[in-house]
């Protein structure tokens, strides 16, 4: 028995122990969890030698893990897919500028963090579908985000919860160019126009529309491209062909526009091999890469989105909101939604 | 005797050490409540809390309502009575405990939503012209009641099962030479006899219910888990969130005290000798029938179907199961559990020991108080434990050692052994209690004391319990999800975790292999628990 005890002790300690490492190393929080990102890592690996921890969660979860492992924290690299969240990283002073000329002059000035202290590496935005069987274009044209909250929509509209980051950085950005009170109003008009308690993530709002439970939802450009590329199953790519998608507020503000991006730690144990992941994560192959797996729109304006969704129209206005309003606007946001409703 | 003496005075002070340790995060917690509250916390009273306080009181109301009688129902039917497969329910019925909550929920919506598979195979089987919707929506409070009720009541069933086993039948005789019918013997005698045992078991389903995260999060409902996150997350208020969880905690304690007053009230005394074999009673017509469908639902709903869905994803969507990444995160979890299970019973083992060998009042009420471990959503557990760790570790580098305890897995275990040390110490203490105390007395006049006496006498007569202990403690490590979430070390991927990230984005299909993983580990403590209950009859050795 007491052989069992010892053994069992040094096992603990083994295992423990076995998981500091000491190697060449880039350690990597992400919120982007693609399996299609591993084959990054893996080639980047191969390329320099240098291997990619990886520590993947939700964007939120993550920074506060950030925060509260503070100096001792062993991550070199944040990547997330809200500009909100980076922004929040900056204001704590937790990133450091990124240096590299190849990163700065490859990211334009839009998609860059004050400071230079975070860049883009992919953009998405937040579009319009709708049943074009019962939605008539008259109805839909020029459509901007303001006019969702019509009473003409009352039970038509779908639109995930409000605990989710997309519609938070929506409203933040609402807030920033409307101001509060207009944004509250709209909200209240928004609850006042579903079709149903919020409820699934944006693909499920897409079936919504497609299988005549609303007429109208409000979701990410990228999901009609995973559901129309076949990957995930037949059903969803025939319900995915009955819909259509317009970029709203073209004749206005612009469509809204949010980044995945990356900002480099002012602790980071490997700050030279985290800006090499950068450089690499912003080449022309994985930028490729990148849009064709996700079906997000590219930092680099050479590179083409996938055809899935360059289709729908690559040349549209977008929102020039700054994404760090998102950041700052983020719990003004929260707190609105609660007051109006949204849940 | 002074391995003897060395051993005493451990005792004592391990309890202690283990309490400090167990509360640090805790405090850190309910420290909140002193640091003022921010305008964010008037927000949450004025707009959200009440919701947050129906949600959770609806949740629970309901849950307990089912629990109860489906675990304290079915346990009575497969121990008096005989039906059509009867023998397979026995230990079937504890087979959905190997489903955590979150991955029925997860099923739940993709066989029930509108493009889901049962409303595609109905809609196949009676050849639909045009789609039609055959079940309701699962998406809200009553779908959440139905997917706690249907993963949470074997822990009724479980300790209801033992409580009628061990009951005495002579009590129950009599009851029916004095006029009561069968029906009224369970209400008037059985049910009230086994009262200790159901609070028991409820009380840690309504804990499991409470701090659920994944669960109502997929369903959309605001509850104080739900709302904690997005304290947190969206208003950027980590004060406020504890705060919201202490609340949270408060609400529990409160629970926990009036379930220990309501017990003490009553004191429960089996007499050992008073055992008899006891004739069980054949159904027959449409009672088999009944019984049978009774006993087959819960099952079904909390087993079958879900099991079924997921091969269903793994079958149609040809994912390579076997994958390295997999196998890894199979392998983590699986030595997470063993760890996790061996330490949290030893610890609640010697605790329990000392307790009784000391005939320490406070003692004893430092254990009660450690079970409240359980009530904690990992969540919360989470952010103490950091924080106890950045603590700490700022205190090691003035020391200069080289080593990070924020991230290391020791975390992870810590939070693991708080939050299933109620678990554990419900069984121990269990099995405790029935070795008759006078054995005690015997030991101390034949000299037999301190650890002789533990490892000699109380280690055998509560084997049982141990091991029950280490197979309850380790399948609840595996399903294990938000304190795994925030307190993993790097590229530490468990399988609760990556089925976690798939289904968050409603990846579903690529959640099908974690998922069945979860599953069929969880199965292994509870198919040998379920024969330990099957040969556990009084009068025959355990």
């Amino acid at each position: 028995m007491k052989y069992f005890y010892k053994l069992f002790f040094v096992t603990l300690l083994l295992f423990i122990f076995s998981y500091q490492s000491f190697a060449s190393e880039v350690n990597v929080y992400t919120s982007r969890h693609y399996d299609s990102d591993e084959s990054i890592y893996e080639d980047f690996t191969n390329l320099t030698g240098i291997k990619v921890n990886i520590i993947s969660g939700k964007g939120k979860a993550l920074m506060e893990r950030l925060r509260l492992e503070g100096k001792n924290s062993p991550a070199d690299l944040f990547i997330t897919s809200d500009a909100g969240n980076l922004w929040k990283i900056q204001k704590d002073g937790m990133f450091r500028e990124i240096l590299s000329e190849k990163i700065v002059k490859t990211v334009p000035d839009s998609a860059r963090g004050p400071n230079n202290e975070w860049v883009g590496i992919a953009k998405r935005s937040r579009v319009i579908f709708y049943n074009p069987e019962r939605v008539n274009d008259i109805e839909i044209m020029n459509i901007t985000y303001e006019d969702l909250a019509d009473p003409k929509w009352k039970g038509r509209l779908v639109v995930r919860s409000s605990g989710n980051i997309y519609n938070q950085s929506l409203v933040a950005s609402l807030i920033s160019s409307i101001g509060i009170e207009r944004t509250e109003k709209w909200a209240k008009g928004i609850v006042k126009n579903f079709a149903r308690k919020p409820q699934g993530n944006d693909r499920s709002q897409i079936l919504a529309v497609a299988n005549g439970e609303a007429d109208i939802a409000i979701a990410n450009t990228y999901y009609i491209g995973l559901m129309l590329s076949g990957e995930k199953g037949v059903d969803q790519k025939k319900a995915a062909e009955k819909v259509s998608m317009i970029f709203p507020g073209q004749a206005d503000g612009g469509t809204h526009i949010n980044i995945s991006g990356a900002g480099i730690l002012k602790n980071a144990p490997n700050p030279s091999n985290a800006e090499k992941f950068i450089e690499y994560l912003l080449t022309d192959k994985v930028q490729k890469h990148i849009v064709d797996n996700t079906y997000e729109y590219p930092i680099k304006s050479h590179i083409m989105p996938s055809k899935i969704i360059a289709k729908f129209g690559t040349n549209f206005k977008t929102d020039e909101t700054y994404a760090s309003d998102f950041g700052k606007y983020n719990s003004e946001a929260v707190r609105l939604m609660d007051r109006a409703g949204w849940r | 005797m002074f391995y003897n003496s060395l051993f005493e005075s451990s005792l004592k002070i391990l309890p202690i050490f283990l309490f400090l340790l167990f509360v640090a995060p805790v405090i850190i917690v309910l420290s909140s409540l002193f640091y003022g509250f921010s305008e964010n916390w008037f927000h949450l009273y004025n707009y959200v809390l009440s919701e947050y306080i129906i949600n959770s009181i609806l949740l629970i109301i309901g849950v307990s309502f089912f629990v109860v009688l489906i675990g304290v129902l079915s346990s009575w039917l497969v121990t008096y009575y005989n039906f059509a497969g009867k023998s397979f329910f026995e230990w079937a019925l504890i087979l959905p405990l190997a489903v955590p909550p979150y991955i029925l929920a997860y099923t739940f919506t993709e066989i029930f939503d509108t493009y889901g598979s049962a409303n595609i195979l109905l809609n196949n089987i009676f050849l639909f012209e045009d789609k039609k919707v055959f079940f309701p929506n699962v998406r809200n409070i009553y779908g959440a009641i139905a997917v706690f009720s249907f993963t949470l009541y074997p822990y009724v069933y479980l300790v209801s099962r033992m409580a009628f086993i061990n009951q005495s039948i002579s009590i129950i005789e009599a009851g029916r030479v004095l006029g009561l019918s069968g029906v009224g013997a369970f209400f008037k005698l059985s049910i009230p006899l086994i009262r200790p045992a159901i609070f028991a078991g409820l009380a840690l389903v309504i804990m499991e219910t409470l701090s659920d995260f994944g669960a109502v999060e997929h369903f959309a409902i605001a509850t104080f888990t739900t709302g904690i996150f997005r304290t947190w997350f969206g208003m950027y208020d980590l004060n406020t969130a504890m705060q919201l969880a202490s609340l949270l905690l408060i609400f529990v304690t409160v629970f926990l005290v009036i379930e220990r007053i309501s017990r003490r009230k009553a004191s429960f005394v089996s007499s050992n000798s008073l055992y008899k074999k006891y004739d069980i009673i054949k159904l027959r017509g449409y009672k088999n029938f009944f019984a049978m469908l009774f006993c087959f639902t819960p099952i079904f709903m909390g087993f079958i179907l879900p099991i079924t869905e997921l091969l269903n994803w793994t079958i149609n969507y040809k994912l390579d199961f076997f994958n390295i990444d997999f196998l890894e995160s199979s392998f983590n979890s699986l030595l997470l559990a063993i760890i996790a299970a061996l330490l949290c019973t030893m610890i609640s083992f010697l605790i329990n020991f000392s307790t009784r060998f000391q005939g320490n009042k406070f003692l004893s009420s430092l254990s009660s108080t450690l079970m409240l471990g359980y009530a904690v959503p990992g969540l919360i557990l989470a952010i103490g434990i950091t924080q106890l760790l950045t603590f700490l570790d700022n205190y090691i580098e003035f020391f200069k050692f080289n080593f990070i305890l924020t991230g290391s897995l020791i975390g992870l275990i810590i939070a693991y052994i708080i939050k299933s040390y109620a678990l554990s110490n419900s069984t121990i203490e269990a099995s405790f209690q029935r070795v008759s105390s006078s054995l005690d007395d015997v030991s101390k006049t034949l000299n037999i004391s301190g650890f002789k006496l533990m490892y000699k006498i109380h280690f055998p007569l509560v084997k049982t319990g141990l091991l029950t202990s280490i197979l309850l403690v380790g399948s609840e490590v595996i399903k294990e999800l938000p304190a795994t979430l925030i307190l993993r070390p790097f590229n530490f991927e468990t399988l609760a975790v990556s089925a976690y990230n798939y289904a968050s984005e409603e990846r579903m299909y690529e959640a099908a292999a974690p998922s069945i993983a979860i599953v069929i580990i969880g199965l292994i403590p509870i198919i040998i628990l379920s024969r330990m209950i099957k040969g556990s009859r009084p009068g025959e050795a355990l």
